[in-house]
């Protein structure tokens, strides 16, 4: 694997659409063609070395291709666009659209990051080992096709609406959410580790979302469907046991949503489903 | 016979808010409106008090203060600031006339900025909550016509929109409804409004139940049994009785309102919203309906949109419209502190909006477009009094059902004092020039 | 005084008879002339096929539900952007594309002219300011009038004179420039909900019937001498077969006709072409819809053809527009016009593996080969309804080669394939029957005297397509002549150079068309205070504020004709 690293010489204000920041596009190409690639900043076209001196080689295949950035790109946006192989490591927190369409490759952020991560993603993973914001993985406004494969993975907290419109593939979070994780989602899988602030699976038609933490309520459009002691994410079997509830009716979806009893003792008017089926 | 200095004026808009009232008859007497028949409470106040809080010159802000300064000096500064700004945002544009949001989108356009309008913190949601679902709308004279259920969800029109009842809804009278005894009247909010006081069904909803409530309701209207006995503050039995009323009209209607829009859920309740009107469809009619506060915020949404393909928070800096609320809104945009010079029209940001938003507005570069004297003038850099829109210039607006009416100029405005079309189209010309265009 | 000389191309002008002739056309002041002075800017055309500019009869490109299809698919502008150049302005593309970039995209593939055919009378006022920021193009729009409260009250009680009347008002007070009908009497009921069925099924509490529509208009068309025929879209959308009230419609106003123009227009009539009763069995009821126009003078149709893509369902069809939703599980909107009409948008996405849509595919194309006369079957997709106005050269290119056909053909639902009449169909369109399906045929019906040709007086507007005719086969060569007309190598408006090689290099706002019908004073007077006193009670706005003044439009163009005779 090569290297190369691009460090911010300056601070920035406006935001930098930095599209062209991916192992595809810069693969191949010596430091001199990559200072020259054109960014926007604000509205102004800039050039890569107006803000980023570069290290290392990229002369190498795009697959071959790990693209490190050092400073504080909360600016930076639309960093690993479409990539389709190599790596990106940022160092320091990063800006909306991270690894948006993404298809394949590996993007790991060692800070935070701002909205729409992996929004539309096809495959590939990325990791941030800070907070993301809100929309993980979701469509674009007013279509239905968010995430469709791939492995989404934030350490820290999440913000609302994570899993959009999703379709495939793993949201997981290890800490807390906001409100509505896989509004809408088809299918695919996000997985709550810590709290979730409400509105589980709203409007799902199928996938599955599960919380281990407490979710304060369940939507009345869920219908309890059973007590079951493991859940499983992608290859993974999480111990409970779980309440699961199949929904969103109003969709005539087959979701579920599986939240852990212990975290949860305001769910146990559920229970009382579970002698009624029994009966 | 009137006397040559006193005139009446029939038919005039009222450029308030988006009920859109075109049956006003101003009375104006030696250049000063002296009555206003038919207009409410709130519009009269704007008719008969035209002339308060009002400023003659244009302003430039020299060593702190803001001097007096002629025009052309206001609109060189004005356009220097724009064009040489590499993230302007120019916010605004729901009352004023849809022909200055139209320069007003040029200008974005041409200084590569973001143009936004008071949608972003109003009525956003209910687009936004479009996008995903659709809408099923109509004019206002359809629910005088035929409604026999009026629902109000989180709006209290007797005090934000006084003649909508009367003119459109439960009193009024329209071909196939004889009036209040053919029409129910169903009000949902937090609490007792004036405007629940009326209905024939008050639903009292815990603060930021309303997705939960309408989940409930969409579950009860498809016939599916309700597992939790309380949602949203509200009995199992009482969202069965009103998805029933619901299911059961000739005609329905919901009415929404901020209490909806701004409350926890915010898109996601008019997504809800807008997905029960839809599932009604299946049973009966039933449309929806946001209650648009400001007059024009509606035109402000359609000229954005045929022009730039999108309704508000419209990003132009790469040349190209972009789309997206929370990253091209206004309002996100100062939060982040973004931007690097803005340009407001007919708004008071300063006022409204959280104090770090209003403080960053008087940090930047900042250039006001007004008829009034307001907070965010005070912290411009340049600020340009204008004519006031329906009684001082003509020009279109939109109604919240999307009507078009046409406001007439019933007087001059104050000496030199120039229409908004007439500033920006002077901000253009003179970005033109120093762009070389 | 500035002056234009089109040297040396083939020139395609089927309403001056010219067919592929080699010739020169001089432009002074924006009008076809004998000849101009060496002065003249001269466009070389040597090598290739010249025709007058495209005239769209029937494209939603402005107006209130267009605008909200743009407002609620912000996903289908996202990847078709246009940047601002130093002569353009920004915009956005796909089925819904932005006002301006509507008119640079119809002026690059060299149309200079186009109808909005769908507008609801009482926000007609927000068509025209679209139309208005839509510049390079020549315009107009129709009214919605076939499910108008008074126009139903005033045929109802017989009154035809004082309808006739109110129309003009209408038309005047619109700056309208033809009758629009759109499921006549249904969309009313949709007011309610409810459906319609057949032209006989009465409009709840109006006690008329969509025939007694259609006719009561027809006559009041004739009446009025209007310069296009009704403009109908028939009933019956949503059914699954509807050919027999298209061919019904077509039938119940014959007896009006008395020779020359035809008397009514059906648009789209793809959509109203299917024959069958339930989904599982449509077929192309294209064979009998050919075979009555090709008996009968009176009707002249557009084919509103399917585009195999995902585009955006809209029409003032409201009850359609909801069962297309029900079947297509896609987002919809409706928009009822209180008094006058409704509407409906939804997303749809055309598919080869889908029977009905292969279905719908093969009727457009059947209906244009199977009608013997050229004039009388024009090509639109009723954009974007069946697909964007920017594929019209694919669709150009299938009239013109089998193969073309055949390739699409191969890749249909095979169910399909084997129903249609289409994959054995021969005929292939000359680029003279090109020149009448897009600018003669439809310039001509829509009674515009300076549009659609190249003859002394016409209106300099020119398409300059780089097509060499003598030496290209179109039938072989269909890729060829699908690029060329994608790109004009010249678009010329009124003797300006607007597009060279497919780029904007000029802008001009265009006209807006518009009629004002002269009716009997008498009359006139007698319908105006019957509207006053009703006005109020129908409408929620003044009477005073609903008429759009000429000021109003960019550039006005007024067609006055006078009743009677």
């Amino acid at each position: 694997m090569k290297e190369i690293t691009f460090r911010l010489k300056r601070p920035l204000k406006v935001p930098v659409d930095a599209s062209c920041i991916s192992p595809d596009i810069l693969g191949d190409k010596t430091n001199e063609e990559i200072l020259s690639f054109e960014l926007w900043e604000g509205n102004r076209k800039i050039h890569l070395s107006d803000i980023f001196t570069v290290e290392g080689d990229a002369h190498t295949s795009s697959d071959d291709l790990e693209i490190r950035l050092v400073g504080d790109m909360k600016k930076v946006r639309r960093i690993g666009r479409g990539m389709m192989t190599g790596s990106i490591e940022v160092k320091g927190d990063v800006g909306m659209h991270l690894g948006e369409e993404m298809a394949s490759g590996r993007i790991i952020v060692n800070g935070n990051a701002g909205s729409w991560v992996g929004s539309r993603m096809k495959g590939g993973s990325i990791e941030i080992h800070g907070n993301a914001g809100d929309f993980v993985g979701s469509a674009y406004r007013g279509s239905r096709n968010g995430m469709k494969d791939g492995s989404i993975v934030i350490e820290g907290n999440a913000g609302a609406e994570i899993g959009c419109w999703m379709r495939g593939g793993l949201v997981r979070v290890k800490g807390k959410t906001g409100t509505f994780p896989g509004v809408h989602m088809s299918n695919g899988t996000v997985l709550v580790e810590g709290d979730c602030e409400g509105r589980a699976g709203a409007q799902m038609t199928g996938g599955k979302v599960v919380v281990l933490g407490s979710l304060p309520s369940i939507l009345p459009s869920f219908v309890f469907e059973e007590i079951r002691d493991k859940v499983k994410v992608t290859e993974e079997k999480l111990s409970g046991p779980f309440y699961t509830f199949l929904g969103d009716v109003n969709e005539n979806g087959s979701g579920r949503l599986s939240v852990k009893v212990s975290s949860n003792p305001q769910l146990k008017w559920c229970e009382s489903y579970v002698e009624t089926l029994e009966d | 016979m009137t006397a040559l200095s006193e005139k009446i004026i029939s038919d005039v808009v009222c450029t308030i808010c988006g009920t859109g009232c075109d049956d006003l008859q101003i009375r104006i007497k030696d250049g000063k409106i002296i009555e206003a028949k038919n207009a409410c409470a709130v519009s009269i106040s704007k008719f008969l008090e035209q002339h308060a809080q009002r400023y003659s010159s244009p302003m430039i802000r020299r060593d702190g203060e803001l001097k007096c300064a002629s025009f052309d000096e206001a609109v060189c500064k004005a356009a220097t600031i724009l064009s040489e700004s590499r993230y302007p945002i120019l916010l605004g544009w729901s009352l004023t006339s849809a022909e200055a949001t139209c320069i007003g989108v040029e200008l974005a356009e041409l200084v590569g900025g973001v143009v936004d309008n008071n949608t972003g913190f109003c009525h956003g949601p209910g687009l936004i909550g479009a996008q995903d679902i659709g809408v099923s709308t109509c004019t206002l004279g359809e629910v005088r016509h035929r409604a026999d259920v009026v629902v109000y969800w989180g709006a209290n029109p007797i005090h934000a929109h006084p003649r909508h009842i009367a003119r459109y809804t439960v009193l009024s009278k329209g071909r196939f409804r004889e009036g209040r005894k053919e029409r129910k009247m169903i009000v949902v909010d937090v609490r007792k409004t004036d405007t629940a006081r009326m209905a024939d069904l008050f639903i009292q909803i815990e603060p930021n139940g309303d997705y939960e409530l309408l989940s409930a309701l969409r579950m009860a209207v498809k016939g599916e049994e309700l597992e939790q006995q309380v949602i949203a503050g509200v009995s199992s039995e009482r969202i069965e009785e009103l998805a029933d009323l619901l299911v059961r009209c000739e005609f329905g209607i919901i009415f929404y309102g901020v209490g909806l829009t701004m409350s926890r859920g915010k898109s996601r309740n008019l997504d809800a919203a807008l997905s029960l009107v839809r599932d009604l469809n299946r049973s009966t009619k039933f449309l929806i309906m946001p209650m648009r506060g400001h007059f024009n915020v509606c035109g402000a949404n359609e000229v954005t949109s045929w022009i730039t393909g999108y309704p508000y928070a419209v990003d132009l800096s790469r040349g190209y419209p972009f789309y997206n609320p929370g990253e091209t809104s206004a309002v996100d945009i100062l939060s982040r502190r973004e931007c690097d010079s803005a340009l407001v029209i007919s708004s008071d940001p300063v006022s409204h909006l959280p104090y770090s938003v209003a403080k960053y507005l008087s940090e930047i570069p900042l250039v006001t477009i007004d008829p009034h004297v307001t907070a965010t003038t005070m912290v411009s850099d340049v600020a340009f009094p204008t004519a006031i829109m329906g009684i001082e210039a003509s020009g279109s607006l939109y109604r919240m059902d999307g009507v078009v009416l046409e406001c007439k100029k019933l007087l001059d405005p104050p000496q030199s004092v120039k229409s908004d079309v007439d500033v920006l189209r002077a901000i253009l010309d003179r970005v033109k020039s120093l762009k070389g265009a | 005084m500035s002056e234009l000389l089109v040297r040396n191309g083939y020139v395609y002008d089927p309403l001056n008879r010219i067919n592929g002739e080699k010739m020169d056309i001089a432009i002074r002041n924006g009008i076809v002339v004998d000849d101009v002075g060496s002065s003249a800017k001269l466009v070389d055309a040597s090598g290739m096929i010249v025709m007058p500019g495209g005239v769209d009869i029937h494209s939603h490109i402005a107006g209130s539900k267009v605008n909200l299809a743009r407002m609620i698919r912000p996903e289908d502008h996202e990847r078709d952007v246009e940047s601002r150049t130093s002569i353009t302005r920004a915009g956005v593309g796909r089925s819904i594309p932005s006002t301006f970039t509507t008119g640079y995209r119809y002026a690059r593939m060299g149309y200079t002219t186009v109808f909005e055919p769908a507008t609801p009378p009482m926000k007609t006022r927000h068509t025209h300011e679209e139309l208005n920021d839509t510049p390079m193009i020549d315009k107009g729009c129709f009214p919605l009038l076939g499910n108008n409260w008074f126009v139903m009250d005033y045929l109802r009680e017989g009154k035809l004179e004082e309808c006739a009347a109110y129309v003009a008002w209408m038309l005047k007070a619109t700056k309208g420039y033809a009758i629009k009908l759109v499921n006549p009497g249904g969309v009313e009921a949709w007011g309610w909900g409810k459906y319609l069925t057949g032209l006989d099924d009465p409009v709840p509490r109006f006690d008329i019937t969509p025939r007694e529509i259609v006719r009561g208009l027809c006559k009041i068309n004739t009446y009025l001498n209007l310069p296009h025929p009704i403009h109908v879209h028939t009933n019956d959308l949503a059914r699954a077969g509807n050919y027999e009230t298209t061919i019904k419609t077509m039938d119940c106003v014959r007896d009006l006709y008395h020779g020359g123009k035809p008397i009514i227009h059906i648009t789209h009539v793809q959509f109203t072409g299917r024959s069958g009763t339930d989904w599982i069995n449509v077929a192309s009821g294209a064979p009998e819809i050919a075979d009555y126009v090709n008996k009968h003078e009176h009707v002249d149709i557009d084919i509103g053809q399917i585009i195999f893509t995902d585009t955006t369902t809209m029409t003032a069809d409201g009850s359609f527009q909801f069962l297309l939703h029900l079947i297509s599980g896609n987002k919809w909107a409706n928009t009822d016009v209180e008094a006058e009409t409704g509407g409906g948008i939804v997303p749809f996405h055309y598919k080869k593996s889908n029977y009905v849509n292969c279905i719908q595919w093969g009727i457009g194309l059947e209906l244009a080969l199977m009608i013997k006369d050229p004039w009388r079957v024009q090509m639109t997709t009723d954009h974007p309804n069946a697909g964007p106005f920017t594929e019209y050269p694919r669709i150009i290119a299938w009239l013109m080669s089998r193969e073309a056909r055949g390739r699409v053909a191969r890749k249909l639902n095979k169910s399909a394939h084997r129903r249609l009449d289409v994959p054995g169909l021969d005929r292939e369109y000359s680029f003279y029957e090109i020149a009448i399906a897009t600018r003669a045929a439809t310039a001509k019906t829509l009674g515009l005297k300076q549009k659609g040709h190249l003859g002394l007086g016409a209106d300099g507007d020119i398409s300059i397509y780089a097509i060499d005719p003598t030496t290209i086969n179109p039938s072989r060569q269909y890729k060829l002549v699908r690029r060329a007309f994608r790109k004009a190598v010249y678009t010329i408006k009124e003797g300006k150079i607007l597009v060279k090689n497919g780029e904007v290099v000029d802008t001009v706002p265009g006209k807006t068309f518009w009629v004002d019908p002269k009716v009997p004073q008498d009359t006139y007077e007698k319908m105006l205070s019957n509207l006053e006193r009703k006005f109020e009670d129908y409408y929620t706005m003044q009477m005073s504020n609903y008429p759009i003044g000429e000021e109003y439009l960019l550039a006005s163009k007024k067609i006055e004709t006078v009743a009677g005779s």
